[in-house]
């Protein structure tokens, strides 16, 4: 009798929900990695089975290895920069400083724009703005566009990419904040611990949890940018900013290797997985219950 | 109390603002925006009264979809649309590619849902990928008379209706360079490149400083640049074909390719003389429309689709601009200074697989009332402002660079070459055009990453 109203139950809540997910991730992954052994170009009516010819096409794209190694860069650099700034303004922002449910607010609104939009607004402030006041004044950081040069457009993408990120992420350390015990702060205090030993041994290890989820979002988004990396600089000086996801996309359907694109899509995901997968298990390894 | 105050200032500022703009008709939008409900739209008048082309009554009701990747026609393909089915009965009804879409990612994908255009607007590569899987056979169709030397043949046969030539070279702008010089311009006089050298230097001792405007987008610089070096070997598609097959096989090296060379000779040229020479990487599109409206510069190296960009940026109708070869030498015989190159870049492709009978035959009836009838000859023309590639339609473009081309085109003094390169080819050796535009590449680099390319095809 119980098991039957688990049926049921499991049915009404939880079968359209499964049917959706697996009708748009599920399948569609399990026929993107059966793609990845055929050599369909997205038009043929016949696919092929190639073995792992596509694979091999993968190794031989050296293109491919050099976006990797910059996207591993790039995720390092916003990774910590996000965190540590989210951090840092969440924690101004709990201390009851004045207006800070408008600042709160204002750090927020990034994250409500596209980053298509976000791109294309960055583009100007780097290209017309920046060179404007560059010219205006005579300082040499702004005397050529920053997108023109690879240096400087890999630190224009990491600077919007933070701009956008941490206000998210101030959203969640700041309720990670609110929910700390202020006994537990408290009595820490009395018994002397202040400023950093309180943040390291207190405040830290409580916060562990909002730290886990905000290292996963920005792993995983910074890993698979592609709207601001095409809007700002499209992969631009001369393919020097070209990132993992911008790539996949370009030899698919640029190149028109849809086998290999598909399959370098896979192996994106693979790292992708792993990583936030480890991440995930290292940080929840860490947490502790107040 | 103060707050109050502050208040009702700040409301009593914002009021006054409004009706102060309301009164005087001010907008907040620019002149170009298309938005903006102040623009009269200017309307190009067709004459509907004489109509000669026979209509299918069967066909009546037909319903057809064209897939359009040509974002400025959009508009007017409606319009026709419209026309049409007044006229005929069938329904044609035109779907945009969205900016961020790839023309031949989108017709792709609407294949693999079942669901594929009639008709769609392609470029001619894509056509070339698509044609034996997808498209119906056009070669008995009666306007491939009409066309010919503009249409694209695989396997002998024809798959795609040419929409429109496009033609690319040196944009002048005529008054900027006989304000400068103080004489009447005559573009027929320059022949070669030390000639056009020397009215550079001309129009900078007159004060032009920098005159010459070089976009640094990809396609410009990887497509309509480069592609100088197959497109000039004899001026021919089968040149250029040709050029190559030899190059691929290794047959022909890069560095031994005199094309190239010349090539590279007339794009140091333009380097030198660009206006955004201390940082090319960095030059903005709309600006160099500005920049040649305005007179800051006097070439822009582009082609007529340049002509809405210019347009915004204030020139008119009936202002002189135009085009001049891309000099590749100073052979006065050489035909690539004395032409410029005009190829139909648009193509018209029909689906051959899920549509019936009837679909096709509307479609094919819309082409031919595009070519063939009073009215749809007037609306290629004039509508959408396009360079018709018929020869019977005798209406002539309004804008000066479609106006210039069109001239060339009926004066032989246009070659029709377009390379078939593999789709991706714009793209990456643009990649390696940028960094020789922006010095951090020397020749043999360039020369070397174009090798590399066709080796990998």
């Amino acid at each position: 009798m119980e098991s039957k109203k688990k049926g049921k139950d499991f049915c009404i809540f939880a079968l359209p929900g499964m049917f959706c997910f697996f009708a748009v991730v599920i399948i569609p992954f399990l026929y993107g990695v059966y793609l990845t052994f055929t050599d369909w170009d997205g038009v043929a009516q016949t696919k092929n089975f190639i073995g792992f010819s596509n694979f091999i096409g993968v190794v031989r794209d050296g293109q491919f290895w050099l976006s990797l190694l910059l996207t591993f860069r790039y995720v390092i650099v916003v990774v910590i920069l996000v965190n540590v700034l989210a951090f840092a303004i969440a924690w101004l922002l709990t201390r009851g400083i004045k207006g800070q449910n408008f600042f709160r607010a204002g750090f927020f609104t990034p994250n409500l724009i596209g980053g298509i939009v976000l791109g294309y607004i960055w583009q100007f402030v780097f290209s017309r703005v920046f060179v404007n006041i560059g010219e205006s004044t005579g300082w040499k950081l702004f005397e050529i566009s920053w997108l023109s040069e690879p240096n400087k457009a890999f630190a224009a993408l990491v600077l919007v990419s933070v701009w956008q990120l941490s206000g998210y992420m101030i959203l969640i350390y700041v309720a990670g904040f609110m929910g700390l015990s202020e006994d537990v702060l408290e009595a820490a205090s009395i018994d002397g611990a202040a400023g950093w030993a309180k943040l390291k041994n207190i405040i830290m290890p409580l916060m562990m949890s909002s730290i886990t989820i905000c290292l996963f979002l920005t792993l995983s988004r910074a890993f698979m940018v592609y709207d601001v990396n095409l809007s700002l600089t499209a992969g631009g000086p001369y393919g020097t900013t070209e990132m993992a996801a911008m790539h996949v996309y370009e030899k698919a359907f640029t190149s028109r290797q849809f086998g290999v694109g598909q399959a370098e899509a896979l192996i994106l995901f693979i790292v992708v997985a792993c990583i936030s997968g480890l991440q995930v298990y290292l940080t929840k390894k860490q947490e502790v219950e107040a | 109390m103060k707050r109050k105050v502050k208040g009702k200032a700040v409301a009593a500022a914002l009021i006054l603002t409004l009706t102060v703009t309301g009164l005087t008709g001010c907008t907040f939008g620019f002149a170009s925006d298309p938005d903006d409900p102040n623009q009269v739209e200017e309307k190009v008048e067709i004459d509907t009264s004489i109509d000669t082309f026979s209509y299918d009554s069967a066909l009546k009701g037909t319903s057809i979809t064209l897939m359009n990747s040509k974002a400025e026609i959009q508009v007017a393909l409606e319009e026709m649309a419209v026309v049409f089915e007044e006229k005929s009965g069938v329904h044609v009804e035109v779907m945009p590619v969205t900016d961020g879409d790839s023309p031949y990612t989108k017709v792709v994908s609407l294949y693999n849902s079942g669901n594929p255009p009639t008709l769609s607007i392609l470029d001619t590569t894509d056509v070339i990928a698509l044609a034996q899987e997808k498209a119906e056979d056009l070669s008995a169709e009666e306007w491939t008379k009409e066309a010919e030397g503009y249409l694209t043949e695989v396997n002998g046969k024809v798959y795609g209706f040419p929409l429109c030539i496009e033609g690319r070279g040196l944009i002048y702008n005529k008054a900027v360079i006989e304000q400068a010089l103080g004489e009447t311009f005559d573009p027929a006089s320059i022949k070669t490149q030390e000639e056009f050298t020397a009215l550079l230097d001309r129009l900078v001792a007159a004060g032009i400083e920098r005159p010459v405007s070089m976009a640094k987008e990809d396609w410009s610089l990887g497509a309509h640049q480069l592609q100088y070096i197959y497109e000039t070997y004899d001026g021919t598609s089968e040149g250029a074909q040709q050029v190559i097959e030899q190059i691929k096989s290794g047959e022909l090296q890069v560095e031994d390719h005199q094309r190239m060379t010349e090539f590279l000779n007339t794009f140091d040229i333009l380097k030198k003389y660009n206006v955004a020479k201390g940082d090319p990487l960095g030059a903005d599109y709309d600006e160099m429309a500005i920049d040649l409206a305005d007179g800051k510069t006097a070439f822009w190296f582009n082609g007529n689709w340049a002509w809405p960009n210019l347009k915004e940026a204030g020139a008119k109708n009936e202002d002189a601009y135009g085009l001049l070869p891309y000099f590749l030498n100073n052979d006065e015989n050489d035909f690539a200074n004395q032409m410029i190159q005009g190829s139909p870049s648009k193509q018209v492709m029909l689906d051959g697989q899920v549509a019936d009978e009837k679909q096709k035959a509307a479609a094919k009836e819309f082409l031919n009332w595009i070519v063939y009838s009073e009215i749809g000859q007037q609306m290629l023309v004039k509508t959408c402002n396009v360079i018709p590639p018929f020869k019977n339609n005798p209406y002539e473009p309004e804008d000066p660079l479609s106006r210039d081309i069109y001239e060339h085109v009926q004066n032989g003094t246009a070659f029709n070459a377009s390379a078939i390169v593999p789709n991706d080819h714009w793209a990456v050796l643009g990649a390696a055009m940028q960094k020789y535009l922006a010095d951090r590449c020397d020749r043999a680099e360039l020369m070397a990453a174009i090798e590399e390319y066709w080796s990998q095809q």
